[in-house]
């Protein structure tokens, strides 16, 4: 699971889509769910109840209807009675009062003559020749003495065979008036099929889920549940009555399903614009709440720059206003601090030039008053001139308190140093001074060329009887650039290392003072690439070179 | 450290959240899914339950009978409508088509391989001419071809037999299928070359030794062709709608057609061809693969009834093959009709030859 760390900003986007948007979809979708499940269970539950409903009705007709030829068949039996046609009437009417049909009534003997009608109408599959053993009439013979229903030729006839002495005697049929049994199931919505126990259509009122034969489609016949007829999806129910007669109810499940189709597409839509609209909310709005933390973290990283001067000021809310005071409050603590530690620093550096300034030559001054002694007896102007000298060499270390000189007066201090050698080495010592008179204004740290002399003396005399230095001061650039060359001895290049690599370090223990307190010393007051550089060769002589910021 | 588990776990906690609403409604589609599925395959089961019988009557002729039978045995009965040629190729491709009803026997004959032999026990109550079974068929009712006129539209033309068929005001007026697709359409073209084609040229077939020669039956054949003007149908209804609606005057096509179409009041009349008549008897046809063979017997014994062969006649305008079952009114009797009768062998031999031949003459015509 590793993943790339992101933005906080895209942290933020993302946790808001994310409990924005899941628990909406999770919801609407459950939502849906519900309401499908709901919608088919309700669906069914319909569809169950009204089949009930309808087969329930149906039968109290069917039962009304067969109680009443039941009775014709006890009174035709009765042959006794002789206004037997009046007493079937008023069985008749009595039994179909409430539903407003007569109905038709026929009793035929068992030869098939008519015994009573009740209509007009004559049927010849009742009383033509060679159907006395076929649909109705074999349904009579079939169950002596027992009634029953049979579709024939799209009437639902009630059968009775009566019997006397297992001869046939009479058959009652009655034809329901379908008036009355459309009438149960008036008004569905549902389609409705009224069948007899095989299948066979007696009313309808969807036509669509008959087969050529007016049977039930066959996928429909006993189907509890779901079907699919030509691509249409139903949900349909049977229920057999024990009169013969099965009731179907059936709802067309299609329309409905288009109908979810297209509030499913709808809430689709819906989500697509909630998402569209929530990916731009989240950016807009995760881009408002962390532009404070965009805030603080450029202000960390001017501060990681080395920017101290950044301030963060936020009103927006009041934890980020306390980091923004906060920060700003460290950031002050922080430059206060670092001010401090820069005094600090600044004095302790002071205080090492001032010492390293101070570490005059102990050997010169010795050399100095040993010459000085010698030459009284021999030169006493000489004397006096080196002694006047001295002197004014002293009193530039003592006096001067300033840490930085322009070049004249240093110069003119060098001059007295010079002399000083010039009356001990006499012939043996020779020099060149040539500055550039640009650069006399310029400030450099007191006493930084003379040291050079002392080194040039120090390694050239070694072995040689004269020495000629020469000091050269040019401007380069924006550097003030100090030479000190000299045709001495030199050194080889164990020493040369050994020189170089005490000037990189920050102390020195060696004996090579001179070199190096100029050299630290230039450092500590001007931080860069400033300093001395040295070259040198075994027996050609040695060139120092000392780089300083020009400034006034 | 906490912040970030804190985070994680909530992160964890929104995907346990996912996960269960997904595996609720997966649950409830897959269950709603399932009730769908499984009532379907019920009712598919439940379809297969029946008889299926496969037949080119007409669904009037058929309903009654059906509706009568599974009164009578309870066995239900799904049925498929359709042209013999498709009926005898569903029986031989589907074990589950249980029987063919119809089609007549000169048609159906070379196929009896793929048939269930069984002698109904109704047998021996038929006419002699019905109870060979050695085409393990089954003779339902006796077809003769007759052909039907439209007696609006016919004016002074005389018609009483094929002859007359020639005269050049039918051109073009006249319904006939073709034989390769309709069964009657073959029966007529038998009943052509056995009346036209006949060796006694006063077309007076004798009924003990009828003969054939083909060669001037397809002289005749040719000629009405020709009469036909390239209107050769594709199905038998076609003829016999097509004349009962003014679209044809004259059709030829077989009896019990013209009697519906008569019943049902169409101004039609029948005629019985002066140069002979072929009547063929159609059969009922058990699948050999058949795994309901005991209610396809049924299905057989049943038709073949006192009580439904009185209904087929009286009602349903066929003609009875039982011998204690009279014929309806309507109908000819067979004595005042010029019968010929055909050597069934001989003719369902011939078959195929026969058709090449027609489709040639018919091809030859057409270019």
């Amino acid at each position: 699971m590793a993943s790339e760390i992101k933005s906080f900003q895209e942290n933020i986007r993302k946790s808001f889509i994310w409990y924005s948007l899941t628990p909406v979809i999770i919801i609407v979708i459950t939502a849906v769910v519900i309401f499908i499940s709901a919608w088919g269970i309700s669906l069914r539950m319909s569809t169950i109840n009204e089949n009930e409903d309808i087969k329930n009705r149906i039968d109290s007709a069917m039962n009304t209807y067969y109680s009443m030829v039941d009775k014709v068949s006890d009174i035709v039996v009765d042959s006794e009675d002789n206004n037997q046609e009046d007493k079937i009437f008023a069985t008749l009417y009595r039994a179909t009062s409430n539903y407003d049909e007569l109905g038709e009534l026929i009793i035929l003997d068992g030869s098939g003559d008519t015994v009573f009608t009740s209509g007009e109408s004559t049927y010849p599959f009742l009383t033509q020749r060679g159907m006395n053993n076929w649909g109705v009439w074999k349904m009579a013979k079939r169950h002596p003495d027992e009634t029953n229903t049979i579709l024939f030729e799209g009437k639902l006839f009630i059968v009775k065979g009566v019997y006397e002495n297992d001869k046939l005697k009479y058959g009652i049929f009655y034809i329901v008036p379908s008036e009355v049994i459309r009438n149960q199931f008036k008004g569905e919505e549902k389609s409705v099929l009224i069948t007899d126990s095989l299948g066979w259509v007696y009313l309808y009122n969807n036509k669509a889920l008959l087969d050529d034969f007016g049977r039930v489609d066959p996928q429909l016949e006993n189907a509890s549940g779901y079907t699919i007829i030509d691509g249409h999806i139903y949900y349909g129910k049977r229920i057999d009555s024990k009169k013969g007669i099965s009731v179907y109810t059936i709802s067309d499940v299609h329309r409905s399903i288009r109908t979810i189709e297209v509030i499913v597409l709808i809430i689709v839509i819906i989500f697509i614009g909630i998402i569209l609209i929530s990916y731009r909310n989240a950016d807009n709005s995760s881009r408002e709440y962390t532009k404070d933390v965009k805030k603080i973290e450029q202000a960390f990283e001017a501060v990681q720059q080395g920017d101290l001067n950044v301030s963060l000021n936020i009103d927006s809310s009041t934890e980020f206003q306390t980091i923004g005071r906060d920060f700003n409050q460290m950031l002050e603590g922080l430059k206060e601090e670092i001010a401090q530690n820069q005094e600090l620093a600044e004095n302790a550096a002071f205080s090492q030039v001032k010492q390293l300034e101070s570490q005059f030559n102990p050997h010169f001054l010795f050399n100095t008053l040993d010459n000085i002694r010698f030459m009284a007896k021999i030169d006493a102007k000489a004397a006096d001139k080196m002694i006047v000298s001295l002197s004014g060499l002293l009193r530039y270390s003592i006096r001067e308190t300033r840490d930085e000189v322009t070049v004249q007066e240093d110069l003119h201090n060098l001059q007295l140093y010079l002399n000083i050698l010039q009356i001990r080495f006499n012939k043996r010592f020779s020099y060149s001074i040539d500055v550039a008179e640009e650069i006399y204004d310029c400030l450099i740290p007191k006493l930084v060329i003379q040291p050079l002399i002392e080194n040039a003396i120090k390694y050239g005399f070694e072995g040689r009887e004269t020495l000629d230095v020469k000091i050269r001061g040019t401007q380069h650039q924006d550097n003030i650039i100090f030479v000190c060359e000299d045709n001495g001895a030199g050194m080889d290049q164990a020493l040369l290392v050994e020189l170089k690599q005490q000037l990189e370090g920050e102390k020195n223990e060696s004996s090579h003072l001179g070199l190096y307190n100029i050299h630290r010393r230039i450092q500590l007051m001007y931080k860069g690439d400033y300093g001395l550089n040295i070259e040198s060769e075994k027996d050609k002589g040695t060139l120092v070179r000392v780089t300083i910021p020009k400034h006034r | 450290m906490l912040g970030k588990l804190k985070e994680r776990s909530l992160q964890k906690q929104g995907r346990v959240y996912i996960a269960l609403a997904v595996c609720l409604v997966s649950f409830f589609v897959i269950g709603i899914l399932g009730r769908l599925l499984y009532n379907l395959m019920a009712n598919e089961k439940r379809v297969a339950d029946k008889l299926v019988v496969v037949s080119p009557h007409p669904v009037s002729f058929m309903e009654p009978l059906i509706n009568e039978f599974e009164i009578e045995t309870g066995i239900q009965v799904e049925v498929i409508s359709c042209g013999t040629t498709e009926a005898i190729q569903m029986i031989e491709e589907d074990e589950n088509v249980d029987l063919m009803w119809g089609g007549s026997v000169l048609t159906v004959g070379p196929y009896k391989d793929d048939f269930l032999s069984y002698k109904s026990n109704a047998s021996d109550c038929l006419y002699p001419q019905f109870k060979d079974n050695s085409f393990n068929t089954n003779c339902f009712t006796d077809v003769p071809s007759v052909l039907m006129v439209n007696t609006d539209l016919i004016g002074d033309i005389k018609i009483s037999g094929y002859e007359d068929l020639l005269q050049p005001e039918l051109k073009g007026k006249i319904a006939f299928a073709d034989p390769n697709k309709s069964s009657s359409s073959y029966e007529h073209l038998v009943n052509m070359l056995y009346a036209m084609g006949s060796d006694d040229s006063d077309g007076n077939a004798n009924g003990d030794t009828p003969s054939v020669n083909s060669e001037k039956g397809f002289e005749y054949v040719n000629a009405l062709l020709k009469q036909l003007d390239g209107n050769l149908l594709d199905s038998s209804s076609e003829v016999y709608e097509g004349v009962a609606n003014g679209k044809y005057v004259v059709g030829l096509t077989f009896e019990e057609a013209a009697l519906t179409m008569l019943s049902a009041g169409k101004h039609v009349r029948i005629i019985y061809m002066k140069e002979g008549v072929v009547s063929t008897p159609d059969g009922i046809y058990i699948n050999k693969n058949t795994k309901r063979a005991d209610d396809a017997k049924a299905f057989v014994d049943f038709m073949l009834s006192y009580d439904t062969q009185v209904y087929v006649a009286q009602y349903l305008g066929r003609r009875s093959v039982r011998t204690d079952v009279s014929n309806s009114s309507e109908v000819l009797a067979k004595a005042q009709i010029n019968m010929i009768e055909v050597d069934r062998d001989f003719v369902i031999e011939s078959r195929e030859k026969w058709l090449s031949e027609f489709s040639d003459i018919e091809k030859k015509r057409r270019d």
